[in-house]
């Protein structure tokens, strides 16, 4: 699927971006080319050599704290997904299999978290279990987790009621044996464009809960919480939230044009499509066809 | 066809100067209204204006025993009237109460109530009210404000006059029952607390039309307030402030004409054209320590953090040159404020370093949790003027905070004050044994008791008030649970529509201030 991707325009384009927020994850803390937490004097200043983002109100540098606060925007919105994706997508598959009581239990569970107000139901927890990253990220990838409940179980009943699959069971294959061999197959890439989707939406999440101080603790740097604290100074310094809302913007964007590819190649419509490459490849490789008794 | 023709025939001459001076009449019409709400002044006489009040205060509860003496009393005093207030120079001055006297021992006091008032319900004002005011402030479970009346032993109510029998003498009771410790509520009304908090009926100068729990609050006139003749506002609607940034746009549309500004938007509102002004109060912020838990259980570590701090970078950074530096739990020019006590602590991190090794403490070896109830500023300045000297903060937002501040469970805080009109008050909230802001109870520095008492004998008027004022300030700070920061300042903002409003200190008074009905 990978190489799928990348053959799409659109993929290479969103794997580019997000390899960068990747590298700015993973070295941004070290990169930050002064301390981000060290105040100053000089605050609200414009952007200079010393400062290349200016400073903040407290005379922080802006630029070390961007750096710095990526690698917790992006294990935020990573967190969100994954344990979205744990609590949704499991359950969504033996939906299908454990029989009508689970079933029955577990959509009504969708339901309910569909149902729940995000911003309060996070404010909550957060007020019973502390105000975490961890805490906040857990509360809100549970409500999120419906989206691939429904999209696993999905996937997952067209394949169960398959009469290849119908066959294996005659046939004496275990239920666990079915899952590892028909449905993870089939179930993979609509998992895999939602994803990709929710992280996207992590990120927005992540963003919109710290900058209400939601979920990471002061003075640690965040986009979400640059975005907020620089609102508050727009007079002072008015292109203080372009940088970190550009950020927060081109990285959801990544998201969705990656969910956008891997929904372009996989299934029918996937195969279709890399077959419809692969002979108009072939044709090219062949060079054009000379017609017989062409004049020379 | 031909009739016009004949018109036109008729009054060639006159035509162009009569149709000239319609037009120009019609045009007087038009821009009349508008260049007289432009002009302000002459409009602004008739005083028929709505206020449109953007709070970042909006009270939470509309019980005045429930919401306290905090900032939003300003909110509340919309509603409620009180035995007195205070006037420019911060004095007691007559209110629901025309007039008062001290008994000769100075241990009972009499106040005698304005006749012919009566609550927005129609129930009447009088002494039996003022009784149930206070009994009700002293004795209802979710009371704020029972600690503020230990002086009051009994109220006696004697038609219009109301005798307060006092446990000990204390001249600051007219300035202690003001707006912010005694808003009284119709007793009628009050009779179901929990109806009285979301319905407020007082007898101030307006009265609630519509109240949107934490959003909105539509009020009108009341006709029986007994100042009426100078309330020249006839509709105030009242708004929670959505966001700092916001207010500045609010006021330029149009949407408000009058807010309290945060100091960062100070800017933004001069450059709009508003008039941004800063109303005299006694606003003082502090870092609170619980000298009955280690670190601050050792006096140099206290004393370290006292010199580690920098009052200078809070004033900067926080309130943009508006506010100013204090170590004490006023701003200077208060007359409490002690002049011999200034500056006794000065900033010297190479002395706090030193306390701390010889306290035995290496850089880095105290760790402290710095809890408070949301992100704010001031923590990350401590944290970081901490770091500089080898202790180490961690910020922690506790959105329950008030819950173990006030049972003094924490052990580093930050409060700010917006002061009390008593200075007494204020003084013994900090370093009483059971001062709300005193996160040390029951310690109380040594001297203070007897100092308050003092102050407490002395009249107001005596000439040796304020001396005796002053030794007690000095007393309490003596205690070793405070480090005083900074004062912020009452900054507000409002349209040219909304004329200007007396400098009571602290106080948020609308008497005779006018809304153009732009």
């Amino acid at each position: 699927m990978v190489r799928r991707v990348l053959a799409l325009t659109s993929g290479r384009i969103a794997v580019a971006v997000l390899a960068v927020i990747a590298l700015l994850a993973v070295l941004g803390p070290w990169l930050a080319p002064q301390d981000p937490l060290a105040t100053s004097d000089n605050t609200l200043a414009a952007a200079s050599g010393a400062h290349w983002l200016g400073t903040d109100h407290l005379g922080r540098d802006v630029f070390s704290r961007l750096l710095d606060g990526s690698r917790v925007s992006v294990l935020g919105s990573l967190e969100v997904a994954l344990v979205a994706l744990v609590v949704g997508a499991i359950p969504g598959i033996l939906s299908v299999y454990l029989g009508r009581v689970f079933e029955w239990i577990t959509l009504r569970l969708a339901d309910t978290l569909v149902a729940l107000p995000f911003l309060l139901f996070a404010v909550a927890v957060i007020a019973l279990l502390g105000n975490g990253l961890t805490q906040a990220m857990v509360v809100t990838g549970a409500l999120v987790s419906p989206l691939f409940y429904r999209v696993a179980r999905a996937a997952t009943l067209s394949v169960a009621r398959s009469p290849y699959v119908e066959a294996a069971l005659v046939a004496g294959a275990s239920t666990g044996w079915i899952i590892r061999r028909h449905v993870r197959v089939k179930v993979l890439p609509p998992i895999a464009v939602a994803l990709a989707q929710t992280i996207g939406v992590g990120f927005v999440i992540v963003s919109s809960l710290t900058f209400l101080g939601i979920g990471v603790q002061p003075p640690q740097p965040t986009w979400g919480g640059l975005l907020a604290s620089d609102l508050g100074y727009l007079s002072h310094r008015p292109w203080g939230p372009v940088t970190p809302a550009l950020l927060i913007m081109v990285t959801v964007w990544a998201c969705n044009l990656l969910a956008d590819a891997i929904r372009d190649v996989s299934g029918e419509a996937g195969r279709a499509l890399v077959n419809d490459r692969k002979a108009r490849a072939n044709r090219l490789a062949k060079g054009r066809p000379v017609s017989a008794g062409g004049a020379r | 066809m031909f009739t016009r023709t004949t018109h036109r025939r008729l009054r060639p001459a006159v035509r162009p100067a009569r149709r000239a001076a319609v037009l120009a009449t019609a045009f007087v019409a038009l821009l009349a209204p508008a260049l007289t709400a432009c002009g302000g002044g002459a409009s602004s006489a008739t005083g028929d204006g709505a206020l449109k009040w953007a709070s970042s205060y909006f009270p939470a509860h509309w019980d005045p025993v429930v919401s306290g003496s905090g900032a939003q009393f300003r909110e509340l005093a919309l509603v409620y009237a009180s035995l007195t207030r205070t006037d420019e120079s911060g004095k007691a001055v007559p209110d629901l109460a025309e007039s008062w006297e001290y008994n000769d021992t100075g241990d009972r006091i009499t106040f005698h109530l304005r006749s012919g008032l009566t609550f927005s319900d129609g129930e009447p004002v009088d002494a039996a009210a003022v009784k149930a005011a206070i009994e009700r402030a002293k004795k209802q479970k979710n009371s704020a404000l029972f600690g503020d009346l230990t002086s009051i032993e009994s109220v006696e109510a004697d038609g219009l006059d109301a005798v307060l029998h006092l446990s000990q003498v204390d001249h600051q009771i007219p300035q202690l029952l003001g707006q912010r410790v005694l808003q009284i509520a119709s007793p009628k009304a009050a009779a179901a607390p929990e109806n009285l908090d979301q319905n407020p009926v007082g007898a101030g100068p307006f009265v609630v039309k519509q109240l949107i729990p934490g959003t909105k609050a539509v009020l009108e006139k009341n006709p029986d307030y007994w100042d009426a003749d100078n309330i020249h506002i006839e509709d105030v609607e009242l708004v929670s402030a959505p966001d700092a940034s916001t207010v500045v746009s609010g006021l330029r549309t149009g949407v408000y004409n009058f807010a309290d500004l945060d100091p960062s938007q100070a800017d933004a509102a001069e450059k709009a054209g508003l008039d941004v002004f800063v109303q005299p109060g006694f606003n003082a912020s502090n870092i609170s320590l619980n000298i009955n838990k280690a670190p601050f259980d050792d006096d140099r570590v206290v004393d370290a953090i006292r010199h580690a701090v920098n009052r200078k970078e809070f004033v900067d950074k926080l309130t943009f040159g508006h506010g100013e530096a204090t170590d004490q739990p006023f701003p200077k020019g208060y007359e409490a404020y002690d002049p011999e006590s200034e500056n006794a602590y000065p900033y010297d991190p190479a002395k706090s370093k030193k306390l701390l090794a010889e306290a035995g403490h290496a850089p880095g070896d105290i760790k402290l949790d710095l809890v408070i109830p949301s992100e704010d500023p001031q923590a990350e300045i401590v944290q970081s003027q901490l770091a500089a000297v080898g202790i180490t903060v961690t910020i922690k937002i506790d959105k329950n905070w008030a819950t173990p501040f006030f049972a003094k469970d924490l052990a580093f805080s930050l409060y700010s004050t917006t002061g009390r009109d008593s200075a007494v008050q204020t003084l013994t909230a900090h370093f009483g044994p059971d001062g709300p802001l005193n996160l040390s109870s029951p310690y109380e520095p040594d001297g203070f008791e007897e100092a308050v008492a003092k102050v407490r004998q002395t009249p107001l008027d005596d000439p040796e008030y304020k001396t005796v004022l002053r030794e007690a300030t000095r007393a309490g700070l003596e205690s070793k649970a405070l480090v005083f920061t900074y004062s912020s300042p009452n900054l507000m903002v409002k349209s040219s529509a909304v004329s200007d409003l007396p400098k009571n200190p602290a106080h948020i008074d609308w008497t005779g201030v006018t809304v153009s009905g732009r």
